[in-house]
Formats: structure tokens, sequence, C-alpha cells
């Protein structure tokens, strides 16, 4: 684990480069499959900066409506950078709407876009993996096992590396498979990273939980269906 | 979907059972592939369920959130000996800090003003000096500056430093009542709002 990098009085955040880092290669192969599929790449990067700005902004004001008074004192504090008074599940709901918005105003094609940014799923995905590697997050569950890591003062299951595996896989079948820009490309790939976590989470130390289920579990099995059941429909037509 | 099938399937398989897999789906048995690939994953689901899950009080102590946080015992800049341990059921702040730090002068006004403010709701702060890599004087001189009113801390040998994983400074962890750390934030500084907000949470928490 290697959550900063010290470069002189700078302190990195790693997980923090690691997902600057996935943002940066998943927008350029995005550009790049939007072009493959005689998309305009520069509308492309203007949804997902719209997305990223959109997201962002949502995630903050969301946070600062819980605590209304304590901004209303501080408001610069609206510009921090610390990503703790970010309010995540809003702001990627606020990022997709603002994504949505921005596809209507633009009559973009919903399949070859979405077809377009499955390279930046599987991408970011990986992007993720690294981040939890670097940061220690998402770890195992305490396993004596041959590949067990000491993580957290236990030996654990090596769950960000099967995490990574599993986004790489993602992203293999992703650059194998025929893609039509039917739409169908990206609901596989994110089936596959569904289908992974709905697996791996099982190994995961730190799961949240609904009674005795794991949510990210619920939650996966949700997301696999769906996409199973949309890539399937619109293979058909 | 097909055609993941057949991808998969062309890369994983030999002849004999490419030609089987093929036949199959060039019907409507994928479908069926499908429903048996839910009902797999909803039947591992219940395998893989926690009928008692790990409180995060039971855990080992490390400085991460939803651990324990490690204890310890570090004598104030008056010579008095403090026990994180014994500050159950107070919020407490652990702010690693040293006085040539530029973002840990920056957040101190935030922390003392934060802490002031909260003190009598049941905030503690415990400001722990890195002094293995700074200057006692100089840290002496760095809290009268700034007028600071909670308890600053001396880590001579940096084993407070050590237990904490310091990486980078200031560090602040966020400790429940029940010594649960809840939030970590490494660098700085913090705005006031970011210390209340972080605070005013742990303080409602009535456990």
């Amino acid at each position: 684990m290697f959550p900063i990098l010290q470069l002189g009085p700078l302190a990195i955040q790693t997980p923090g480069l690691m997902l600057l880092l996935g943002l940066w290669i998943g927008l350029s192969l995005a550009e790049r499959e939007a072009k493959r599929l005689n998309q305009d790449p520069e509308t492309i990067y203007n949804l997902a900066f719209t997305g990223i700005i959109a997201g962002l902004a949502g995630a903050r004001l969301s946070y600062v409506a819980r605590y209304p008074a304590v901004y209303a004192a501080d408001p610069l504090s609206l510009f921090s950078p610390n990503p703790s008074t970010l309010s995540a599940v809003e702001g990627f709901l606020i990022a997709l709407l603002a994504m949505w918005v921005y596809m209507q105003r633009r009559k973009m094609n919903l399949r070859l876009t979405l077809d377009s940014f499955a390279p930046m799923v599987a991408v970011m995905a990986i992007a993720i993996a690294l981040a939890h590697l670097a940061s220690g997050d998402a770890f195992g569950a305490p396993a004596k096992l041959a590949w067990s890591i000491f993580l957290w003062e236990e030996w654990r299951h090596p769950s960000q590396v099967y995490e990574l595996i599993a986004a790489l896989a993602a992203l293999l079948v992703w650059w194998r498979l025929p893609r039509a820009g039917d739409g169908v490309t990206l609901w596989i790939v994110v089936a596959l990273l569904a289908a992974a976590t709905l697996f791996l989470e099982a190994f995961r130390g730190d799961s949240q939980l609904f009674f005795s289920f794991r949510v990210n579990q619920l939650w996966a099995l949700i997301v696999l269906t769906w996409s199973l059941i949309v890539a399937q429909t619109w293979e058909r037509r | 979907m097909q055609r993941l099938y057949k991808m998969l399937f062309s890369i994983t398989s030999t002849d004999k059972y490419h030609e089987v897999v093929m036949i199959v789906l060039s019907s409507s048995h994928w479908r069926v592939f499908t429903f048996l690939l839910l009902m797999l994953g909803a039947s591992w689901v219940g395998f893989s369920r926690v009928p008692t899950p790990t409180l995060d009080a039971d855990r080992i102590p490390a400085p991460r959130e939803n651990f324990p946080a490690p204890d310890f015992t570090l004598t104030t800049f008056d010579g008095e000996s403090k026990t994180l341990s014994s500050q159950r059921g107070r919020v407490v702040i652990v702010n690693l800090w040293a006085s040539w730090c530029g973002p840990c002068r920056a957040e101190m006004p935030a922390l003392k003003k934060v802490y002031e403010a909260n003190r009598h709701r049941g905030l503690e702060v415990f400001a722990v000096n890195s002094t293995f890599q700074d200057d006692e004087r100089d840290a002496r001189l760095f809290a009268r500056d700034l007028n600071l009113s909670f308890t600053l801390l001396l880590d001579p040998d940096g084993a407070v430093s050590r237990r904490y994983l310091l990486r980078a400074l200031p560090s602040t962890f966020f400790i429940d009542k029940r010594g649960i750390i809840r939030t970590v934030i490494i660098g700085g500084p913090m705005s006031e709002a970011t210390l209340q907000t972080q605070v005013e949470s742990l303080l409602a928490d009535g456990k």
C-alpha cells in the first residue's frame, strides 16, 4: 500500500492520482472509440466533461445541503478540495442527469454514445482497483492462504488484486469483442464488472451489510440482471 | 450477449466442445444460460452472506476508517500524561502536526475554533506534535503564537507517528465515542466547515 507520494513538500495522494490517470486514459480511449463509430470525439469529450463537472458540483452541494448552517458561516469552504466533503451517490446521480440532458440537447445517438464509453468504464474499473490497492481500502477478509497479504494488522485476501484482475479481464473482453455500436458492448462490460463484483465481494472484509447480506452483492445482482436484459433486448433489435 | 458467449467459448474451449457450444448458442438456449447465471449469482449472495458480522470494535486496532484507534499515552507540553482510550464517551480528533509544516499552521485556527465551539458537547482534540522530526522549542513557540487551547502532546520518539502510519503532515483522525476511527484526512489545511461537519455527525451519534 502506498497512499502518499511525497515529492519534497508536496504530498500527492496516490489513489487520487490513479483515478485521474484512469480518467485521462479512459477518456482518450472513449474518444478513439467514438471516432471508430463515426461519432464526433469532441462531443463525447464534452459530454464526459459535463458529467464530471456536474457530478463534482452536485456531490459538494448535496453535502452542503446536509449542513447549511456550517457552510453559511464559512461559504469559501464550498471550494475546499477535500474529498471527504462530497456526497458520492448524489453526485453520481446528478452527473448521469446532466449527461442525459446534454445528450438530448445535442441529439446524440444513445447506443453509439454508450458504446463509445465502454472502454472508459473498463479503464475506470482498473483505476479504482489500483486506487484501492494504493490506499488499502476495499480490503479482504482475514485468510491464511499462500497468496494472502498482510494488511491492517492481519493476513487477508488480496481483494484489491482480485478486483484489478477482473477489471483487466473486462477490458480484454471489450478489446476482443466484435463492436457494432449498437449499445450492447457497454452492457456486456457492465455485466462482466457486475458479475465480478457479485463473486469477489464474498472475499471482502469490509462489506456493508443489509441484514446479513452484502450490499454490494445485492446491487451487483440488480445491475447484472438489468445489463443482461438490456443487452439481449438491444441485440435482437 | 450471444457474441460474448461465442467469444468467450472460442477462447476457452477445445474444438470438440466449441462445436457443441455453437450448436447450443445457435438456438434460444442462451437465454437459459443467462437465467442460470442469475440464479447462480443469487445463490452465491445467499451462500456468502455474513450471519455474524465482525463488529468494528472487535477488529485489531489500525489507523484507518472503521477500525479501533490504536491506543497511546503521551505527555502534554506541561508534563501531564494523557491516554487516548481514557477519552471513551467523547469524540476525539487526533491531529498529527509539526511546527515547520505550513498546512498544519494554516488549519490550527479552524481546529481551535471548532474545539472551542464543541468541547462542551463532548469534543476533545489531541494535537500530537511529531517531535522526533521537529524541535520542541519551535513546537512550544508555535502553540504560543497561535494561542492553542486544546491538548498538545509530544511524540519524542515517533512511536505514535509510526503506529498511525504517518506519511504526510498534517494527518487527522476523527474518532467516535466508542473509540472507532470514522474519518481519516491526510494533508491539509482543513477548513472550519470540513472540521465542523465531520465532528457534527460524530457528536450527533448518541452511542
